[in-house]
């Protein structure tokens, strides 16, 4: 009998807006194989001025490949400062450049990588990305250091990072290379990997960037600045600040999806099964329980929305943490037992949390799972136009269930409406009855759709063919699609209604950033939200095999101080 | 300047939409487009031909009246090529059992070679097609083409003609770059701009969710 959790479960978004990151996080797999293939890093150039304007170079040496972050940094005034895509000016400015770039490669990315979606790359650039600074963090840092001094940890743990990225942008945006160019190098078997590698490359740079500043300013002062401690500089991640644009992106990829999810079940289902845990195996999981609470202790946010689940999750550790004290984890089938328990007793936050927490001692068990996650959608794009409408039928009934009981008639169900904006094709959600949006509506509601099409076909003869159905109405095949996909791949489809007016988008985000392995998501409204990646890792120059896979949890005395 | 294949599909995807294609024969235009790039064969170009030609025609119109009957054909005598390709992908089942399907009148004859690469890779056979001196043959992966400019770039071809299974003789690798000229990049961007909504000072506020201070 399979364990593996059921669609209907786990694709509500309730759910998979309570995340966390696993191993088989996007950055994790990342540090895990640098460290294995022992990639050299180095500082090509840093050309920075006094006033902090100019462009450096990090290069990450690989077995076989080199990739640089091209870097630029610019002097922005605070009322250009904005996360918004729409803006159109940016702290810092970023490239990975496909090998090692030479002069002309530079000179032609610095008149194009500082205006973003207005500039142009080539097919040896892999993203383009853009960071703004903390300005409270960011000027008690560079003041600190200017002084000679270290800056506050606590002020530093209050914010988690010096710049947040804004925006990083992959797979052919702006006429970078697309991923089927790359997606036959090992390095790029996994999603995400060139972005990942980018992020990893400009948290080096910011550090770098921040003592420079601080030079500067004790230079001018006549002093000498004192050097950011590595542990501090460790502490930082690189923070993101991210909108509803990527919440599209969930349902518009939706194979892709199913292998992320699906990839996370097998490594919880393959741990269930485990007939008895090793006393080394027991051990890694408490130790990693305990320093998991310490993130969850310092994880901060001021949303409503946020508290409330934060509050309900420090409750679920508490829950956890008495538990672990009377279970025997190395009984047969402890693991699976506290499966059980976690769903008999903790909010989805809390299950998640355990989830995530069980796979960590079973790499060898899970993490080629990492090479399951990408997705090549050329061979599901197809229709079988042989499938009866019978079969059609009940696909619909099983997969979308939920949505054939909904009363898409209610204005409350339908709400809201996706479309995208002119302004820098900006996705936004507007109020379907409030606003001039309907004729713009993006087929981003598969619920709504697939209700609309199970009535369509209730009059088609069951062995009628989904080929002669899609003649006469087209408007249907996008769903139809849609459908045969989620038979195939049975996460492929959220299982939630995407425009009522209870939706909150930051569930589709908390998702996906969970899955790059961000952590302390901090949300600004319903449909923005703040996380931290790296936060803990080693920088480039220092990392091993020893320290590429539990950065992210941080070492108790770490806590304690 | 090239483009990459993504951005070409983004935008085609659009630009169908923006001309009244329903969502999912967008995206088969837009996946067709972007195939089409990938062998060097004017894709985008040639959608964009057919969208001006099409603007907001009934799909029903320029479908094939029956996918059972001898010769596809559709009531005005000019057939999509979206449509009736789409149809030739879902029918793969049927190419095979027939052994061939002949379509009148279509229009734009190259934007039915894509389909052709979705039936292959269903039956897992390669699919030709025949129009004027053009001789096209995929397997869904490689391309084999004779065909005169002219026949590529064809307006209408009064009849075409799908068989399988089919030879595969000098076949062309995609490449996976490709470049779209400025004024037919401008000629889809006006069908793309349909789709989007214009700015209103709400919409700025509170459709993407920001509008707290970012100086913090």
């Amino acid at each position: 009998m399979t364990i593996r959790r059921e669609p209907s479960l786990v694709m509500r978004l309730r759910r998979l807006g309570s995340l966390h990151q696993s191993r088989l996080s996007f950055m994790r797999i990342l540090t895990r194989r640098m460290a294995r293939e022992g990639w050299i890093f180095e500082r090509r150039a840093f050309e920075i001025d006094n006033d902090g304007v100019g462009h450096a170079v990090y290069t990450a040496h690989g077995p076989e490949r080199s990739y640089s972050l091209v870097a630029f940094a610019h002097d922005l005034p605070p009322d250009q400062r904005s996360d918004r895509v729409i803006a159109e000016a940016w702290d810092c400015t970023f490239t990975l450049h496909d090998g090692v770039p030479g002069d002309d490669d530079v000179d032609r990315l610095s008149k194009n990588i500082p205006y973003q979606e207005a500039g142009r790359v080539t097919g040896k650039e892999l993203s383009v990305s853009r960071a703004n600074r903390s300005v409270r963090l960011w000027e008690h840092v560079v003041s600190s250091l200017a002084s000679g001094k270290q800056p506050d940890a606590e002020q530093i743990d209050a914010v988690g990072y010096l710049m947040r990225t804004t925006a990083v942008y992959g797979s052919g945006k702006l006429g970078a290379a697309d991923r089927e160019m790359i997606a036959d190098r090992p390095e790029f078997a996994s999603p995400f990997q060139a972005e990942m590698l980018s992020v990893f490359l400009t948290r080096w740079f910011v550090t770098e960037l921040v003592q420079h500043m601080a030079d500067v300013r004790a230079r001018q002062a006549g002093g000498e600045a004192a050097r950011l401690s590595l542990d501090l500089a460790r502490s930082m991640g690189i923070g993101n600040s991210t909108g509803l644009g990527m919440a599209p992106f969930l349902l518009n990829h939706p194979v892709l999806f199913n292998n992320w999810i699906m990839a996370r079940e097998k490594a919880l289902e393959v741990v269930r099964s485990v007939d008895r845990a090793s006393a080394s195996e027991v051990a890694l999981f408490l130790d990693l329980v305990g320093r998991g609470s310490s993130t969850i202790e310092t994880w901060q946010s001021e949303h409503p929305i946020q508290i409330e689940k934060l509050a309900s999750l420090r409750e679920d550790v508490e829950t956890v943490t008495r538990h672990l004290e009377d279970v025997d984890l190395s009984k047969p089938g402890a693991w699976n037992a506290l499966h059980q328990w976690s769903e008999a007793n903790l909010g989805e936050e809390g299950q998640e949390w355990i989830a995530s927490l069980m796979i960590e001692p079973y790499g060898h068990l899970v993490d080629d799972f990492a090479d399951e996650m990408a997705a090549d959608n050329t061979a599901t794009f197809r229709i079988s136009g042989a499938m009866t409408i019978a079969e059609l039928r009940s696909i619909l009934e099983d997969v979308y269930s939920w949505a054939l009981n909904t009363d898409w008639a209610r204005p409350e169900n339908r709400a809201r409406a996706w479309y995208v904006s002119e302004e820098k094709l900006e996705p936004r959600l507007g109020e379907r009855f409030e606003e001039p949006i309907e004729d713009y509506e993006q087929p981003l509601a598969p619920g709504r759709d697939a209700a609309q099409l199970h009535k369509a076909i209730s009059h088609w003869p069951d062995e009628a063919q989904v080929a002669d159905f899609l003649l006469r109405h087209p408007e249907h095949r996008h769903t139809v699609r849609r459908t045969q996909i989620a038979k195939r791949a049975p996460y492929a489809e959220i299982r939630d209604n995407t425009i009522s007016d209870q939706v909150l988008p930051i569930d589709m985000l908390r998702c996906k950033l969970s899955f790059f392995g961000a952590t302390k998501f901090d949300p600004r409204s319903d449909r923005w939200v703040r996380i931290c990646m790296y936060g803990n890792a080693p920088l480039p120059f220092e990392l091993t095999t020893e320290n590429a896979d539990f950065w992210v949890f941080p070492s108790t005395k770490e806590a304690v101080a | 300047m090239t483009h990459s294949l993504n951005e070409i599909e983004a935008l085609c995807k659009r630009a169908g939409r923006g001309s009244g294609l329903p969502w999912g024969l967008a995206e088969e235009a837009a996946k067709g487009a972007r195939w089409l790039s990938a062998f060097g064969l004017p894709g985008a170009e040639k959608l964009a031909d057919l969208l001006e030609l099409n603007d907001r025609i009934p799909a029903i119109d320029v479908s094939p009246v029956s996918l059972s009957a001898e010769i596809w054909h559709a009531p005005v005598r000019r057939m999509s090529p979206l449509i009736a390709g789409a149809a030739l992908s879902d029918c793969a089942k049927r190419l095979r059992e027939r052994g061939s399907i002949t379509m009148e009148n279509v229009l734009f004859p190259l934007l039915t070679v894509p389909f052709m690469g979705g039936a292959a890779l269903r039956l897992g056979t390669p699919v030709a097609v025949q129009w004027q001196d053009a001789r096209l043959a995929t397997d869904g992966h490689q391309l084999c083409l004779t065909a005169s400019e002219g026949a590529l770039n064809a307006k209408q071809s009064d009849r075409l003609v799908f068989t399988t299974p089919a030879e595969m003789t000098g076949r062309k690798e995609p490449v996976l770059r490709a470049s779209v000229s400025e004024s037919d990049w401008s000629r889809l961007s006006t069908f793309a701009h349909r789709t989007f909504a214009p700015a209103t000072e709400e919409s700025r506020l509170k459709g993407a969710g920001a509008g707290t201070t970012d100086n913090d």
